[in-house]
């Protein structure tokens, strides 16, 4: 196994409970037997991880100012967890909890605080974890346990803010979320991600495990706004028992190399989960997801939306794929991957895939790669819209359809202008300059 | 026979032209350089093409086989297939058609299939067989009046040499992949044919009037050439079950479409697919591949029912400007059958275009997957890609599966990719019973709809029998 972790993960062990240094130990031995994958492995095809080939240092405790990190949401007054360099900030969280909720870091956790968490650590990663799972394992030190009592309502989401500070070497942080939601509790989280400010190198592997209990409803929210610099990979892991719901939405901006997994597991029936999400690389950026919704079981429903619009020299690459084991009726699934390519250089990779091991069924899924509609702009045009003005509306219409698929009226209010203005700075985005 | 009697065989002195008169000429099994020099040598081979066959062997030896197609099947000894047999005479086969497998001729006449034909397909050594035999030398004069030649590719290797040499390998290189590497080693004969410079081909070639060079066996190449401004219609295959020792099938199809010529590739595949268990059946792993040049189309039109286990990806490379492509499919599986097929559509040139229109239809403990890929080369300006799979399932065993590839890196190319999965719907099974159909029927009516797309492809004949081969092999799915 390549060593370029090596430094951060002995710095990790060093101050951990030893129930949490178990859990380091197995995944430290998963990852150090197993090679990096490369572009022949088919989940790497199209994403290489020549950028990771350095040492990184382990991130240490710094400080950030959090509106000049554009991080602060209007108009909220809800919960807020601030994490910098992968180390909890009091200072700059407002942790006034509402009933229902509670928060504890793994390495504070009293004896029956680590018992629950071991008794649902790991419980959405599964056995035959991947690789990038077993290093976030393997580092784990900062985790964060939220859970959500069985039966409550939160009318606002949790905002936790993961954000990197400069430092003076290239640096790794592991980052770690467990989520459980009470049966029949309904709540919104959102994960925000952000840093990378001036170029500085940086290596982010992030876990978020969901579970969701018997008619739980959960709203993820995960925005990865680093600059350039900054490599991510990230993993969303959700579990959803009878009759829960989940909607996952996922903003991606690009860096060099950001790739997330996102698996919804089907554990009981009726369940639902929608999937919506947005990627935007430009310059020399990367971005990569992958999805897998598991149907495991009878009477469950998906729905996935991702779009996308890809400048400069950048790529992206869409892989959705959808299971439905066998036995698993009465399943209706639907996937949708749209592109939009505003550059000559600009690449697209997708491939939304379909394995059914089970008849009474109804999948379907679509996927297109193109430029701005011609006529769509020769009709605005002749509105007196001029073309670049035109290519923006249309670009941002292209996008704001998924946007406005997110439920949290404050998190819309940040996204949109958030974004409106960077189709208008941005020519890149929003077709080439006529 | 041990190694001492291939190594005889090998130094024999080469005698008698190179159709070999002795009836037990097959080769003991196992491959090693040695096999290939005596293949090329019972074919009286110029040196250049042993040279060739000898190279793909090498690069064969380098490579592994294939895993990522989703198919199981138990590992393939390449060392037990005996890799050369002369053609055999009529004569082992049955008598006539009492000697047959009663399944057979029931199926046989659920097509439709005449007589005479049937005895051909079964392999009955009657004169009947002679009737198609003059047909197919009728045909031969015809086509040689228009300048086409339509011959085995190991008789075209002496007669048209040039031809041969420039184009082999040229669409599907020696060391492609693990199993045209094997073909390109070993392969035993096919179909040639050169349409020369704007003639179109008076009728539809068809290996069917082939019937002296039937038995390729299991290694077959095939190389067809349309020059500028040809156009050329060629049907490999045919709806009734063939008579087949071999298991394992590895061809190689090469199109070569010169600017402006067309050529509509259709094959009707139904080799035996085991019996309803899963024993036995033909494993067929076929690399089939075209080149069109500027202005040409290459269409491939495939009807696959056969086969335990199918693995083929006929490709267009759309290399000149305002090429076509199109790939029309239908992949029926049953019992315990496994299809892996799917299309390339490589856009090189501007406005190239390619359509895919894929039907999958599952039944039973089978699986069938599409997979395909589409790329837009930076250089495919205005190129356009039209992708439809859809997939129906019948039984709550079977399994369909959908892995399309896009890839695009011309902002101006546009890509449509759309699949659906679902089941034959109770509405539509309902309505055709209380219509008085029984629950077969209106399942071979729902599904032949569904294939319409597909089917109106095909040259007319074909396209009646593959609707009757659909209702055939889908027997015993339903209820």
């Amino acid at each position: 196994m390549s060593d370029f972790m090596q430094q951060a993960l002995d710095s990790a062990a060093a101050s951990s409970p030893p129930w949490l240094q178990d859990w380091q130990r197995a995944g430290r031995q998963r990852w150090n037997a197993s090679p990096l994958p490369g572009r022949k492995t088919e989940h790497w095809k199209y994403s290489s991880l020549q950028s990771l080939q350095q040492s990184f240092a382990r991130a240490e405790p710094g400080d950030v100012e959090l509106a000049a990190a554009g991080i602060d949401l209007p108009d909220f007054d809800g919960p807020r967890l601030v994490f910098i360099n992968g180390y909890y900030s009091p200072l700059q969280s407002a942790c006034e909890l509402p009933e229902g909720v509670s928060i504890v870091r793994f390495a504070d956790a009293d004896e029956e605080q680590s018992r629950r968490i071991r008794a649902h650590l790991g419980l959405a990663t599964g056995r035959d974890e991947p690789l990038f799972t077993a290093l976030n394992d393997a580092a784990l030190a900062e985790g964060v346990f939220l859970e959500f009592a069985p039966g409550a309502r939160l009318s606002q989401p949790v905002h936790v803010v993961w954000v990197s500070a400069n430092q003076a070497q290239a640096f790794s942080i592991n980052q770690r979320l467990l989520v459980l939601c009470g049966e029949s509790s309904s709540a919104s989280v959102i994960e925000h991600f952000a840093g990378g400010i001036g170029g500085q190198r940086s290596f982010t592997n992030g876990v978020t495990e969901l579970l969701l209990q018997a008619g739980a409803t959960l709203c993820h929210y995960r925005l990865q706004l680093e600059q350039e610099a900054a490599l991510h990979i990230g993993r969303v892991q959700a579990r959803l028992a009878t009759n829960a719901t989940l909607n996952s939405f996922h903003l991606a901006l690009g860096s060099e190399l950001k790739r997330v997994d996102l698996v919804v597991d089907f554990c009981g029936e009726g369940g639902h989960c929608e999937v919506n999400g947005v990627y935007l690389p430009r310059g020399r950026e990367h971005i990569d997801y992958h999805t897998c919704i598991e149907h495991r079981v009878p009477n469950c429903t998906s729905s996935e939306t991702f779009r996308g619009i890809v400048g400069d020299d950048a790529t992206a690459v869409f892989n959705g794929r959808i299971h439905i084991h066998r036995d698993a009726q009465k399943t209706r699934a639907e996937l949708n991957n749209r592109n939009l390519l505003t550059s000559t250089r600009a690449e697209v990779n997708t491939k939304p895939e379909l394995e059914i091991y089970a008849d009474d069924v109804q999948c379907a899924h679509g996927a297109t790669v193109a430029q701005l509609d011609e006529q769509a702009l020769h009709y605005l045009r002749s509105r007196g819209v001029s073309r670049t003005e035109g290519e923006v509306m249309l670009s941002f219409g292209f996008i704001n359809e998924v946007i406005e698929s997110v439920r949290s009226a404050a998190l819309r209010d940040y996204l949109q202008p958030m974004l409106a203005s960077r189709f208008a700075r941005d020519p890149a985005l929003v077709g080439q300059a006529s | 026979m041990s190694q001492e009697h291939i190594d005889r065989a090998i130094n024999r002195e080469y005698a008698a032209g190179f159709v070999s008169a002795i009836d037990s000429d097959t080769l003991a099994p196992g491959l090693d350089e040695e096999v290939i020099q005596f293949i090329s040598q019972k074919k009286g081979e110029p040196d250049w093409l042993l040279e060739w066959r000898l190279e793909a062997y090498r690069g064969f030896r380098q490579m592994e086989e294939p895993k990522w197609a989703h198919v199981h099947y138990p590992p393939i000894d390449l060392n037990a297939v005996s890799y050369y047999s002369s053609p055999r005479s009529m004569k082992d086969g049955p008598k006539s058609l009492d000697e047959v497998d009663p399944q057979l001729l029931e199926t046989y006449a659920k097509l439709g299939i005449p007589l005479h034909e049937q005895e051909m397909l079964a392999g009955v050594a009657v004169d009947a067989v002679f009737d198609s035999v003059s047909v197919a030398t009728t045909f031969r004069g015809k086509l040689a009046e228009a300048g086409v030649i339509f011959c085995p590719i190991s008789e075209a290797v002496h007669s048209h040499p040039e031809l041969v040499r420039k184009y082999l390998g040229s669409v599907v290189p020696r060391k492609d992949n693990y199993y045209a590497a094997l073909n390109s080693a070993v392969f035993s004969d096919g179909s040639f044919v050169y349409i020369p410079r704007g003639v179109r081909c008076p009728m539809e070639l068809s290996t069917y009037f082939r019937i002296n060079e039937a038995r390729t066996g299991q290694f077959e190449r095939t190389l067809i050439i349309a020059d500028e401004g040809s156009h050329v219609s060629y049907l490999e295959g045919c709806t009734a079950p063939m008579r087949d020792e071999n298991q394992l099938h590895a061809a190689v199809v090469e199109l070569v479409a010169l600017d402006g010529a067309q050529i509509k590739y259709s094959t009707v595949q139904n080799w035996y697919p085991g019996d309803a268990q899963g024993r036995g059946g033909i494993y067929n792993f076929v690399t089939k591949r075209g080149v069109a040049h500027r202005d040409a189309k290459i269409s491939w039109t495939q009807v696959e029912t056969g086969s335990a286990v199918t693995w083929k990806y006929p490709s267009c490379i759309l290399r000149g400007d305002n090429s076509v492509g199109e790939f029309y499919s239908v992949a029926l599986t049953n019992n315990f059958q496994q299809a892996d097929t799917g299309t390339k559509m490589i856009h090189l040139g501007k406005n190239t275009r390619s359509t895919i229109i894929s039907k999958g239809i599952s039944a039973g403990d089978s699986s069938n997957a599409y997979r395909g890929l589409v790329r837009m080369s930076p250089k495919a300006t205005g190129a356009r890609n039209y992708t439809q799979c859809d997939s129906l399932l019948i039984g709550h065993r079977c399994a369909a599966h959908t892995f399309p590839y896009i890839e695009s890196r011309n902002p101006s190319a546009v890509v449509e990719h759309e699949a659906t999965t679902s089941k034959v719907s109770d509405d539509q099974l309902y309505l055709c019973q209380q219509r008085g159909l029984d629950a077969e029927k209106a399942v071979s009516m729902i599904v032949n709809g569904f294939c319409k797309e597909v089917f109106k492809e095909l040259p007319m004949e074909f396209a009646v029998e593959a609707g009757k081969l659909l209702e055939v092999s889908l027997e015993g799915s339903v209820g």
